[in-house]
């Protein structure tokens, strides 16, 4: 008697962790697992040069701080990810608010703006190349007629970063304005109706009703940016490969350079430390600030 | 009023109309390479309708590269990621919604970890084990790390919390355990966020390019997207843009043709993944 109770309490117990056990034992083995594992093989020599693992400490985070070309694609990285973030939700947003106006071609308009969504990275960044290549690109031979000479302008180093920058916002606005639109129709009419009694002007309205409305959406279109930006590897691999002079480089590209083009796993996995690092401590900052205030559902 | 009507959509449609068109610039130049000749392209004045359609580029491409491999590989891949999603977030899904136990909010959080690394930045040590595991080049390789979704267990949570507990009660009253009651009342009434998530998924494990070019490099196990970038690769010098625009529109075909047969359900799937995100 005794013994069954235990036992139907103890199965009551263990269940809940029966149903998470197939998705926790793949989140151990590739996302737990790994950022642990990288940890733990930045603290060796472990290259070409070095074909067994050799202990060294902290010696690759004294390195890698003391490369000048760190520094530039942390910069570069930087750069990219805050110019296509603030750009492609801004515009996102514009457009989304001009979406929701019940207007001819409304249908139209979402399909095109939409559909970059669904094309692969890689190939948005071969149809960009194109587009961008010298003489028979599509650029120069605009900037051909309009009488301004052939700039090739993914191959110079101050314009190259937004070259990209450009395809990134081409292939992800449409996403947001998705997403933003989302947040619009959520929105409950009768609130936007008794400011219009109120007399609020339409900017009045956004600002006081619609967008304090939308700041749910606004962070969860905010952090898959965040993530999305990393998808630039895609991008970076096949328009540039970090050229011309690292002014490309961005870090997930510079990772994969030096694990699998240079062979450096120490390094790569110092550098791999130091991103997992970054991203922990942007979950942490979201969440403490405006985290707690707008993600209610967590 | 009808004036102030007016007006504001004047301002809609002249942010609206020259940016869907600049936003389909990429799609019609795309289209227009695919047909074109290479003599006619490399005409320095350029021209949108090719003076004559052809289509030997596709023929071409199919010759240069398997893609009639890399389709079958890329189905197989889609098909296999999603099936084994649908388990993996169905049941953490319904832990989380509706069992109670210690450590409930901590493991949500553990899962929303998933949400901020993504593959991409931790594909070092992922291809070490992957390596060890003896799975290089292999298709299970390229899905595996996909197997579990924070992100897909977080959309069906949403979509499980909403339905009513008496639904549940009488599958138990019949017998039924929780898996019952997953199989027969959560996941037909959750159907429009199992939808949506299918969508979501199937679109980026179509699109995904950087995981499966690390660890494959047989024709056997590689993807689309990757066989697309080895195709232009294979050229060193400037790349044969007519061949190169075939190949890229035999890629993304599938997709935006489905996507202009079902643009509502994609985009409300797409609207949805947000809304319940």
């Amino acid at each position: 008697m005794q013994k069954s109770v235990f036992t139907s309490s103890f199965r009551n117990r263990i269940k809940p962790f029966l149903y998470l056990l197939p998705a926790l034992f793949f989140l151990f083995i590739f996302t737990y697992y790994p950022i642990l594992r990288a940890v733990y093989i930045s603290l060796f020599h472990w290259s070409t040069d070095y074909p067994q693992k050799v202990f060294n400490g902290l010696q690759n985070y004294v390195a890698i701080v003391q490369e000048p070309l760190f520094w530039k694609v942390t910069k570069n990285t930087f750069l990219y990810s805050i110019s296509t973030i603030f750009l492609s939700m801004t515009l996102g947003l514009v457009l989304a608010i001009q979406v929701n106006k019940r207007i001819k071609l409304g249908g139209f308009f979402k399909v095109s703006l939409f559909y970059p969504t669904l094309i692969p990275m890689a190939a948005a960044g071969l149809i960009w190349l194109w587009i961008y290549a010298p003489i028979y690109g599509l650029l120069d031979n605009f900037l051909r007629n309009l009488g301004l000479p052939n700039m090739g302008l993914l191959l110079r180093a101050d314009t190259a970063l937004w070259c990209v920058v450009l395809v990134a916002i081409w292939k992800h606005v449409g996403y947001y304005m998705i997403l933003f639109l989302a947040g619009l129709q959520n929105i409950p009419a009768e609130l936007l109706d008794v400011a219009t009694l109120e007399g609020a002007n339409s900017w009045k309205k956004f600002r006081s009703v619609t967008f304090p409305l939308l700041s749910s959406y606004t962070f969860f279109v905010f952090i898959i940016n965040i993530v999305d930006s990393l998808q630039s590897i895609d991008l970076i691999y096949i328009m540039t490969q970090g050229k011309p002079a690292h002014a490309t480089n961005l870090i997930v590209y510079y990772i994969y350079q030096q694990a699998f083009r240079f062979w450096n796993m120490g390094m790569g996995s110092t550098l791999t430390t130091i991103l997992t690092l970054f991203l922990l401590c942007c979950v942490v900052a979201i969440f403490s600030t405006i985290g707690r205030r707008v993600y209610y559902e967590v | 009023m009808p004036g102030g009507f007016r007006k504001i959509n004047v301002l809609s449609y002249s942010i609206l109309v020259p940016f869907s068109i600049l936003m389909l610039i990429p799609l019609l130049l795309l289209l227009s390479t695919a047909f074109k000749s290479l003599p006619e392209l490399m005409n320095v004045d350029f021209n949108w309708i090719p003076k004559k359609i052809i289509l030997s580029n596709f023929s071409k491409a199919m010759a240069v590269a398997p893609f009639g491999r890399y389709y079958l590989n890329t189905i197989i891949v889609v098909v296999m990621i999603l099936s084994i999603q649908v388990v993996t977030i169905s049941l953490a899904a319904y832990a989380f919604s509706r069992l109670r136990f210690r450590g409930r909010d901590a493991l949500l959080i553990l899962f929303l970890v998933q949400l901020m690394i993504p593959p991409q930045s931790i594909v070092v040590p992922n291809y070490h084990t992957i390596t060890s595991l003896k799975l290089l080049n292999t298709k299970i390789a390229i899905g595996v790390v996909y197997f579990a979704s924070a992100y897909g267990t977080f959309l069906m949570r949403q979509a499980f919390k909403a339905i009513p507990m008496e639904m549940e009660d009488s599958v138990k009253m019949d017998g039924g355990g929780g898996l019952t009651a997953i199989v027969h009342v959560f996941l037909p009434l959750a159907k429009p966020s199992l939808i949506a998530f299918s969508l979501v998924s199937i679109s980026y494990h179509w699109n995904e390019f950087f995981w499966p070019l690390i660890i494959t490099d047989t024709v056997r196990a590689r993807t689309l997207t990757v066989g697309l970038a080895m195709l232009t690769q294979a050229t060193e010098s400037s790349p044969e843009w007519t061949l190169t625009m075939a190949a890229t529109l035999i890629v993304v075909f599938p997709l935006l043709f489905a996507f202009v047969l079902f643009q509502r359900r994609f985009i409300q799937s797409f609207m949805y993944s947000g809304l319940k995100g």
